[in-house]
């Protein structure tokens, strides 16, 4: 089972782009790691403006946040991450360091 | 990383508190780590489960390494911090660190470094705009 949790900032990531991040999500995850990217779950929780911070300061920074089977070699993960900062920055437009991504064991 | 979650209950805390309390985890944070202060992520959520006894809950996710001393200094500090400026009493507020490795996590386009592994040029190109404030 994979999963991601995407937090956003409100109105940084437009909600029409979220289809596609989700079905790229999906994509890339099973295409490294195995398995159906219908079974892939993604889900988005928008921080309402003025409740995200970074380094003290209202933020635009997006966390992926992914949850993945266990045993997982470090070169496959560092592959899964860095697709997906590529896609995420390709399709939002935004810049590398306004995105986390990161693929942890599942627990 | 690192990133703190408070967990509140719905209109408890004005924004000007929430920024206080955000500026306050980062001096701390950065003040015992010596981390960028670009690389402390502080959000509040008050549409959540109750997944904490407390009302007002800090959970933080820390890359793992640290000494067990220097954790329980930061969660003290964070916690009296969010007290202070909050005015919440003792008794409400609770609070943890959760660790992992830090290679699992991508910031700015790199793997994470180990704590105490990032060397000069990691914060150079990990964080150039943060690296005047090293060490504060």
């Amino acid at each position: 089972m994979i999963s991601f949790n995407c937090i956003v900032q409100e109105g940084v990531i437009p909600p029409r782009l979220r289809p596609e991040l989700r079905s790229a999500l999906a994509r890339i995850s099973t295409s490294l790691l195995g398995g159906s990217p219908g079974e892939v779950t993604v889900e988005f929780t928008e921080i309402p403006r003025g409740f995200g911070f970074r380094g003290g300061e209202l933020s635009t920074t997006s966390l992926v946040r992914g949850s993945i089977p266990p045993g997982c070699r470090q070169e496959v993960r560092v592959d899964l991450m860095q697709q997906i900062c590529d896609m995420w920055c390709a399709t939002t437009g935004c810049a590398t360091d306004e995105l986390i991504v990161s693929a942890r064991d599942r627990r | 990383m690192p990133f703190y979650r408070c967990l509140v209950p719905k209109d408890s805390i004005p924004f000007q508190q929430r920024q206080q309390v955000a500026r306050a985890f980062t001096d701390i944070h950065c003040g015992l780590t010596g981390a960028p202060r670009d690389f402390v992520h502080v959000v509040f959520f008050e549409d959540h489960d109750a997944e904490f006894p407390e009302p007002y809950y800090v959970d933080g996710g820390n890359r793992a390494g640290r000494p067990a001393a220097l954790k329980e200094k930061l969660l003290a500090e964070l916690l009296g911090a969010f007290r202070d400026i909050t005015g919440v009493p003792d008794a409400q507020v609770g609070g943890r660190i959760t660790e992992g490795p830090a290679s699992w996590t991508m910031e700015a386009g790199r793997v994470l470094p180990e704590p105490g592994e990032e060397g000069p040029e990691w914060y150079h190109l990990a964080a150039p705009a943060a690296v005047g404030d090293r060490g504060t």
